[in-house]
This record gives C-alpha cells, sequence and structure tokens, in this order.
C-alpha cells in the first residue's frame, strides 16, 4: 500500500514533511504566516471529506452547511448547556455526521447534477436557518464563544488564550486523524467499490455491490470531519456567523479537491487546500479587489497543465526521486492498483 | 432452478413482455432467441433485477427474486453479461476482475477499516482467484491493459470473466458473440459448454443461429414479448409460428 504522502519505499520525503510539520510554528515569529496554515488546515479536512464524496461520484455542493451544523453545535452546547469545547468538538461532528446521514439516505439517490443541486440548496437552507433562527443562533449578530478550556499535563498548563500555536497542533491532530482515515478507506476494497461505483454503477451493481450504502456511509463520515472542523474553526476565529459556511465555501471546497487532486484521498485536497486557502488569504492582503480574478485565473491555468490536480507534481518529483521517468495520466483517472 | 410465472412488463402501452412463463432447470444450456425488440433483453433485466416486473414473479430456488435489487440477486448468485461491452474501462484487466470478486468477500465495513486477517483472507482469495480466472481465459497477456484498450472481441470475454469470478449458479448471457469473427466464436463456443459442463446453468441469448442451434439442447424463442416456441431445436425450428416470425427459412 502506499504510503501517506509518496508512494513507494522511500520514506524519507514523509519524514522531512513531518518535521517541517511539527517545527512549523517555531519557523516565524509573525503569526500571520501560522494563521494561514490554521486556516488551510481546516479547510483540507473537509476537502478531504468532498475528495472521497467525489470519488463515489457524488460532487456535494454544500459541505460548508456540515461545518455550520458542527459549528453552532459546539458553540451551542458551550453557551447553552455550560459543555466544554472538548466534548462540543466531538459531538459536533457526531451532530454533522447524523444529519450527514439523514440528507444523505434521501438524496444520494439523485445522479451527479442533481444530486449537486440539491446539496447546493441544502447548504443554503442551512444559512438561511442560521440567519433566521434569532432566538437559537443570535442571527446575523453570530455567537462568540468562549475559548477552550485549559489542558493541564502534569504541571504544564496549555491554554488556548495566550497563542495561537496550541490550535495549530489540535488541527494537526484533526487533520492526521482524518488523513488516516480517509486513506485507509480510499487504498482497501472501500476505494475500490467507491471507484466501481463511480466509473459504471450499474456494473457495479450487477457486480454485487451496493451503491447507496457506500455513498451514504462515505458521506457521513466526511459529515463528521467537516462538521468537527466547523467547530475548530468557531473556536479559532472566536466567532461564529452564518455567512462563514455558506456557498462560497462550499464551492472553495470543490475547487480545493480537484485542483489538488481527484484521485488523492489526503495529499489532494491538503495541497489543494494550501494553494486555495492559503494562497487566497495571501493574496488577499495584497489584491482586495482583483482577488477574485486571480483565484480565477489560477484555478484555470492549474487545471490545464495538470489536469490531474497537483498531485501530478508530486508523483513526478517522487518518481524523479527515485530515478524513473513520469508518467502522463489520463485526466480524471482514478487510481488502477488496489 | 428459476421459475419465471406471468412476467409482463410494459413501458406506458408498450408491452416488452406479456405474460411470460419459463422454467429453468439446473445445469441447462437454454438458448433464447427471438427478433430484436421481442423483450429478450427485457427478460434479463428483469431476471437480473434492473427492472421490477409490471406483473408476475421470478421465483430462483424457490424463492421469489423480482423485486430485489440487482446486487442482492447477484449476491444469490445470479450473474449477468450484458449486450455491449460494458466494464470499468478506466482500469486494467486484472483490477476489472478483482472488482468482478466482490462477492468473495466475507470482511465487513469495520473488519476493512482496521485490516483484521478476515479482511485480508478476504483479499488474498480474492487476488488468488483473479490469477484463476486470467489463467482459464488466456488473459494472461493483457493483465496490465486498460480494458477499455482491448479489441472488442476481448472485452467480450472480459465481461464473462468478471461474471463468472465470484462462481455464478446461473448465467445470463446476452448475446456474447456480437461482432467476433469466427475463431473467436469458436473459442467463445467452447468456454460456454466448458462452463456448463462444471454445472453452471446458462440462459443464453444470441443473433448467430447457427451458434445456438449447434450447442443448445433446448431453445425459447420469443416475439413481440410473448413465447411462441419452447423446446428442442429441431421442433422449434420447425414450428411455424417461429418459422414465420423470426427464421424466415428453414435452416438446413
Amino acid at each position: 500500500m502506499e504510503s501517506l504522502f509518496g508512494k513507494g519505499n522511500k520514506r524519507a520525503p514523509l519524514f522531512v514533511v513531518l518535521l517541517v510539520v511539527i517545527l512549523l510554528p517555531l519557523m516565524s515569529d509573525d503569526p500571520f504566516y501560522l494563521s494561514l496554515i490554521i486556516g488551510a488546515l481546516v479547510w483540507s479536512v473537509v476537502a478531504m471529506g468532498f475528495s472521497a464524496v467525489m470519488r463515489t461520484g457524488s460532487f456535494s455542493m454544500g459541505q460548508a452547511a456540515f461545518m455550520a451544523i458542527g459549528g453552532y453545535t459546539a458553540c451551542l452546547l458551550q453557551k447553552n448547556l455550560g459543555i466544554s469545547f472538548w466534548y462540543g468538538l466531538l459531538i459536533a461532528g457526531v451532530i454533522a455526521a447524523l444529519s450527514a446521514a439523514v440528507i444523505g439516505i434521501i438524496v444520494l439517490r439523485l445522479s451527479g447534477m442533481y444530486f449537486s443541486i440539491i446539496t447546493l440548496a441544502f447548504g443554503e437552507a442551512v444559512r438561511v436557518i442560521a440567519e433566521n433562527w434569532l432566538n437559537v443562533t443570535g442571527g446575523m449578530n453570530g455567537i462568540i464563544p468562549d475559548p477552550p478550556s485549559p489542558i493541564h499535563i502534569g504541571s504544564l498548563t496549555i491554554d488556548f488564550v495566550s497563542s495561537q500555536v496550541p490550535y495549530y497542533y489540535l488541527i494537526l491532530i484533526i487533520v492526521i486523524i482524518a488523513a488516516l482515515v480517509f486513506w485507509r478507506l480510499d487504498g482497501s476494497r472501500f476505494g475500490r467499490v467507491s471507484r466501481s461505483i463511480a466509473t459504471n454503477e450499474l456494473l457495479a451493481q450487477h457486480t454485487g455491490m451496493h451503491p447507496m450504502k457506500y455513498r451514504v456511509v462515505i458521506f457521513t463520515i466526511a459529515g463528521f470531519f467537516t462538521g468537527v472542523a466547523g467547530a475548530y474553526s468557531a473556536f479559532y476565529h472566536v466567532f461564529l456567523h452564518p455567512a462563514n459556511f455558506g456557498m462560497n465555501q462550499s464551492i472553495a471546497v470543490a475547487i480545493m479537491a480537484v485542483i489538488g487532486g481527484s484521485g488523492s484521498p489526503v495529499a489532494g485536497p491538503v495541497i489543494g487546500a494550501l494553494i486555495v486557502s492559503a494562497v487566497g488569504d495571501y493574496l488577499t492582503t495584497l489584491l482586495a479587489g482583483l482577488k477574485p480574478l486571480v483565484y480565477g485565473i489560477m484555478v484555470v491555468v492549474i487545471l490545464f497543465l495538470l489536469p490531474n490536480g497537483m498531485v501530478q507534481l508530486r508523483d513526478s518529483f517522487v518518481k524523479l526521486f527515485r530515478g524513473q521517468p513520469g508518467i502522463q495520466q489520463r485526466p480524471g483517472a482514478a487510481r488502477n492498483t488496489r | 432452478m428459476l421459475e419465471i410465472r406471468g412476467i409482463t412488463k410494459h413501458f406506458g402501452n408498450l408491452f416488452a413482455l406479456n405474460k411470460i412463463d419459463l422454467n429453468v432447470e439446473e445445469g441447462e444450456l437454454l438458448g433464447l432467441v427471438g427478433p430484436n425488440g421481442s423483450g429478450k433483453s427485457t427478460l434479463f433485466n428483469i431476471i437480473s433485477g434492473h427492472y421490477h416486473p409490471s406483473a408476475g414473479e421470478v421465483r430462483y430456488r424457490g424463492e421469489k427474486i423480482s423485486g430485489l435489487r440487482p446486487d442482492q440477486i447477484a449476491r444469490k448468485g445470479i450473474m449477468r453479461v450484458f449486450q455491449a461491452n460494458i466494464s470499468f474501462g478506466d482500469v486494467t484487466v486484472y483490477e476489472n476482475i478483482l472488482r468482478g470478486c466482490y462477492l468473495l468477500g466475507d470482511a465487513n465495513l469495520g473488519e476493512l477499516f482496521f485490516n483484521t486477517r478476515r479482511y485480508q483472507n478476504d483479499e488474498r482469495k480474492m487476488k488468488q482467484r483473479v490469477e484463476d480466472v486470467v489463467e482459464f481465459w488466456n488473459l494472461s497477456g493483457w493483465r496490465d491493459n486498460l480494458a477499455s484498450s482491448l479489441p472488442h472481441g476481448l472485452q467480450r470475454v472480459l465481461s464473462l470473466a468478471v461474471a463468472m469470478a465470484p462462481y455464478p449458479k446461473l448465467l445470463l448471457l446476452d448475446e456474447p458473440m456480437t461482432g467476433m469473427h469466427p475463431e473467436e466464436v469458436a473459442s467463445m463456443s467452447e468456454h460456454i459448454k466448458r462452463i456448463n459442463q462444471q454445472g453452471i446453468t446458462i440462459i443464453l441469448v444470441e443473433h448467430n443461429i447457427k451458434f445456438v442451434l449447434s450447442i443448445c439442447p433446448r431453445l425459447v424463442v420469443l416475439n413481440f414479448g410473448q413465447k411462441l416456441a419452447d423446446g428442442v431445436p429441431q421442433e422449434v425450428v420447425g414450428d411455424k409460428e417461429v418459422i414465420t416470425a423470426y427464421l424466415g427459412e428453414r435452416v438446413a
């Protein structure tokens, strides 16, 4: 089975990446850069979920709605019931997963285009509810959650107020857990079935596969992690507002997954999130109003040069590292050997 | 083994099948013939679960299967080969057959996730089966080629190989010889006979009448959704209605 961030036995690239990732907060004094990375990591979790669902043949254009569900769950549990962020984070994931399961069972029967439109509508519905259900969500005022309670390890106290570094390691843990789950699913028979039902559902059915089961399961798992990401995000930004998780964000997630590489369960979404989110946020500071234009051009250029997404670069680089010629894949091709 | 009773299928006002009764015995090699549009593929669609009948029922080994999903029916041991070349075109021959082995797996999702011994056994069993299937169908040379790159004749073979992978008991073969030249037809014919000799029941739809007459001990003729004849080839071929509807001149 392939290793997480590179193919083959040479795990050196993986260790280098891991080292950089663990030591990242030490690399700059300016909290701005770390905040870019944290933002990207949050989106990478959501993008991983989107990507996994996409690989069963369904483009969910409402993933941000599950972030909202997670966010509001965690915040309201804290505000109204005094439940700590740490439990709230998990419960947020569970509630988002349940919502995904219910929606999924109803909506995943629909074919591609209709599914995308309904999920888009669902995303908007959640946003509208968040805006208008004043008693519960505070509407356009949003919610300002209290910071997560500090963690005590022996005599060491990690607090989430004075620095964002603990936030960084927290999202890193979430990303790693999500990565392991999605990577494992994709590399196993689950991934094989997903790709089958995406390519040729008729044949897949006649081979004994039950497409709805797989679609609902992956949609639910994606929903869980997306809810967790949403809850994390609400607390990290210390502000939860309906506009944070709307159509723009859902579409951005889709772009991240596609740019990063649709065939890749982890590296693709992470790279895509880094490019779209981190680079995008960075560009905002330079370009303000021009950002949508630059964004659009960037997406088109990337997809034109690298139809399989940014992971093509990684694959070529790794092959170079191992002294092999790179292989030009067909655009959109799923990976072959599992 | 397979009992088809009163199967009717209509699409609006069009009756694709009209009160079809048919029994298939275990181990049979049954030929199903009829002009285009006579309802042969529709009947296959109903048996395999792709369509639900408008009326009537299908029983397999005494159990009602009409109304089940295609994957449930496949799980019972009924596999279908389609008229068109349907495969997972973007992956290799090996991968296609591996996917065909899906039903050989026992492990559930949790075991899959934690890579338990049962899951690993499943995978090993499946991979071994793929090797055996590749060998049986002489596909070794094409193992790592994309399914879509296979020549037409081999794509038909691949469809059959994939259907055979999970040890089916009943095979629905929809025009396996389409577009094949004589050597391929002879080879496919041998394979079909061999499969049937292993005890697998086969319902064969084919337009190549000479071929069907030569290997099928029993023929059923459909026309406009109705059964015209059912019996040994000599009888069927001599049946007036059949001759008028389909065979034209008597085949020597």
